[in-house]
């Protein structure tokens, strides 16, 4: 399933009736690429968590529509959700939220097991993705025992041991300090390159911006300015576009973090 | 792997209050279930093990405990000329012996130990041979420090106690026998008899030898099996009651602590269903995993609850002896059902709260 393709279109979300009526999502159209990895930001209470909320299908918006594969999530039956999110997304949580009387190992081997997967089969599954993780020396520890880094990095396991299309995640830095709330992240881009699944990051974080392809700006429930991301090729950074110092070279447009790099750049274009 | 299990393990303080809750209320509704049966069998063990299937009493009298009955003269002969195969016919007589200053409430019976209607089992000694002599019931006689071969003041004559009978005791009155002559002395009532254990002859059978009685005014003719569920309820049916309320208060109990117990458990992990349904879980598997949790801390209580109410039963009939507490097959596995039953119902309002878990709260604070 990771040559999904994501459609969000013209979504919308109220909150309430008559004079305690909320509009926390207006309008919001987005599409997101196999093996993408997107960011929204915006202050809080902007509509982040309501519109994530939409696009993993646990809210259904007030009006317009969410494409998966050409299926319509926001037309399906409460009952048949369960089964999509279980398969099709991960979800990553602003405190991690894992099972704390299972170990980590079996914090994502459940999981498996929820989609089918016999209790050895899933065990298995589990072991390689958190081994991936660097967790391979933690596998029959208790979450209690985990670093909040170490503890995110379960969280990951646990949304990828279905194979999913998407991966959306709610502020997964805010309780991890920031170095390593961004090392996570740069795990979770990798992954997400590797095996081509998209990643939708809703979040406040300023410092996380490198790790996406794209930025969106949430603000009152509409995306305001977009940014477009760009990997520096020469020290690999994450740059805005729109802000950066950028060079043409045989017809295609190059974007660097500062002119040193631009410099080198030109020394050897053909690389 | 099992949530259920490794959630107990988790929580092993409320784990061991929730089984200890079911198994409380197990060993309480098992004893008392025993006591209520243990007395049933106390009130009807003599009538259970008397010759015949039909008594003959004074008109109006339907019992053999609760009332004193006194039949016309030689009603036996008649009765045995009507189509009765044996007649025992016995004096009884309930009375208030004064043992060492005690007084001490006995069902007295007079009779013939070469017919019937005696002692059904001697747990030591024999039958009295002379009007002087008399059998005690063991437990009576224990307790009263009496022993074979001691005097003993039966009313206002002296006896020698010469058996022990088993079987015959009571917390409420136990058995004592004597010849039927020495109690009709004692009485001062010459050739009395209160009943007659009746066996039809095979020819004639008991409806028909009932009817061919029923010209006699003057008798009460009664199965034997009738007799006895007149005793029950006049003695049993006082305590059956509040027993059977007392059973009731340990079942609520027992399935409070144990849903109280699973309950907050519930409300505390209830992030974590939240969590487990937003990733995909249905809500079956997390009533499952909920039930689950009941089912193993009140399988384990009820097992520890027979467990218990076997060792106390023993306990108490060791130390109080004129207690009686059986268990019946049929009282423990309607005890494991109600340990069952409780599981059901303490996974019953946690399950509700579950099915109103909203997934998407998990990711509010
Ligand atoms: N369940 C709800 N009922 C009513 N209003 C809500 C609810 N959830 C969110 N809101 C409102 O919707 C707006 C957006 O909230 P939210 O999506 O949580 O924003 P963010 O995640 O960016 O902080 C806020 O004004 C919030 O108060
Ligand atoms: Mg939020």
């Amino acid at each position: 399933m990771t040559n999904a393709t994501f459609q969000v279109s013209q979504v919308t979300k109220r909150y309430g009736v008559g004079s305690t009526e909320v509009t926390a999502v207006r309008n919001v159209s987005l599409s997101v690429a196999p093996g993408e990895v997107v960011l929204i930001m915006g202050p809080s209470g902007s509509g982040k968590t309501t519109l994530l909320l939409m696009l993993g299908a646990l809210l259904k918006p007030t009006t317009g529509s969410i494409q998966l594969n050409g299926t319509v999530l926001s037309a399906l039956a409460e009952n048949r959700l369960p089964d999509i999110r279980l398969r099709e997304f991960g979800f990553i949580f602003q405190d991690f939220n894992l099972l704390s009387a299972l170990t980590v190992l079996e914090n994502v081997a459940i999981v498996a097991e929820l989609a089918g997967l016999k209790s050895r089969a899933a065990r298995q599954k589990a072991a390689a993705i958190l081994t991936d993780l660097g967790l391979g020396e933690r596998l029959n520890f208790l979450p209690e025992k985990l670093s909040g880094g170490e503890k995110q990095r379960v969280a990951i396991a646990r949304a990828l041991v279905n194979d999913p299309a998407l991966i959306l995640a709610d502020e997964p830095t805010a309780n991890l300090d920031s170095k390593i709330g961004h090392e996570v992240m740069r795990l979770l881009r990798r992954i997400a390159k590797e095996q081509q699944r998209s990643v939708v990051i809703v979040s406040h974080d300023q410092r996380i911006k490198d790790i996406a392809d794209r930025v969106l700006w949430l603000e009152d429930g509409q995306f305001k300015e977009v940014t477009t991301m760009a990997i520096d090729p020469v020290c690999g950074m994450s740059v805005e576009q729109e802000k950066a110092i950028s060079t043409e070279w045989d017809g295609r447009t190059f974007y660097f973090c500062a002119k040193g790099c631009r410099d080198e750049f030109m020394t050897k274009p053909q690389r | 792997m099992s949530l259920a299990r490794r959630n107990l393990v988790q929580d092993k303080t409320r784990f061991m209050l929730s089984v200890l809750g079911v198994a409380l209320a197990v060993m309480l509704i098992l004893i008392l279930s025993g006591f209520l049966n243990g007395m049933y069998r106390q009130i009807s063990a003599y009538l259970d093990h008397a010759p015949g299937s039909i008594v003959v009493a004074q008109d109006g009298v339907r019992n053999l405990l609760g009332a004193t009955s006194l039949l016309p003269a030689d009603m036996d002969s008649l009765v045995k000329t009507r189509g009765a195969a044996q007649v025992v016919p016995i004096l009884s007589q309930f009375v208030i012996l004064d043992l060492h200053d005690k007084k001490v409430p006995a069902y007295l019976v007079g009779y013939e130990p070469k017919i019937g209607g005696g002692p059904w089992q001697l747990a030591a000694g024999r039958e009295p041979r002379n009007d002087k002599e008399a059998i005690f019931d063991r437990v009576l006689a224990q307790q009263h420090n009496l022993a074979i071969g001691d005097t003993v003041a039966i009313l206002d004559r002296d006896f020698t106690l010469v058996g022990l009978s088993d079987r015959t005791a009571s917390w409420m009155t136990s058995f004592v026998f004597v010849r039927k002559a020495a109690l009709e002395a004692l009485l001062r009532a010459p050739g009395a008899t209160s009943f007659l254990l009746v066996t039809p002859s095979v020819r004639v059978g008991e409806d028909e030898l009932r009817r061919r009685l029923s010209d006699r005014s003057s008798i009460e003719v009664t199965p034997k099996s009738t007799m006895i569920a007149n005793d029950l309820n006049l003695y049993g049916g006082v305590f059956s009651g509040p027993l059977r309320l007392m059973v009731a208060i340990a079942f609520l109990v027992g399935t409070l602590v144990v849903g109280l117990v699973i309950y907050t458990a519930t409300i505390e992990r209830q992030r974590e269903y939240g969590v487990l349904k937003a990733i995909g879980a249905r809500n079956s598997l997390l009533y499952r995993t909920v039930t689950t949790q009941a089912l193993i801390a009140s399988s384990l209580g009820t097992l520890l609850g027979v467990a218990l109410a076997f060792g106390i039963a023993q306990l108490i009939m060791t130390v109080q002896p004129q207690f009686l507490i059986v268990f019946e097959t049929s009282a423990v596995i309607q005890a494991l059902l109600l340990g069952l039953a409780m599981a059901l119902f303490a996974a019953w309002v946690p399950a509700r709260v579950i099915t109103r878990l909203a997934p998407a709260e998990v990711f509010r604070k």
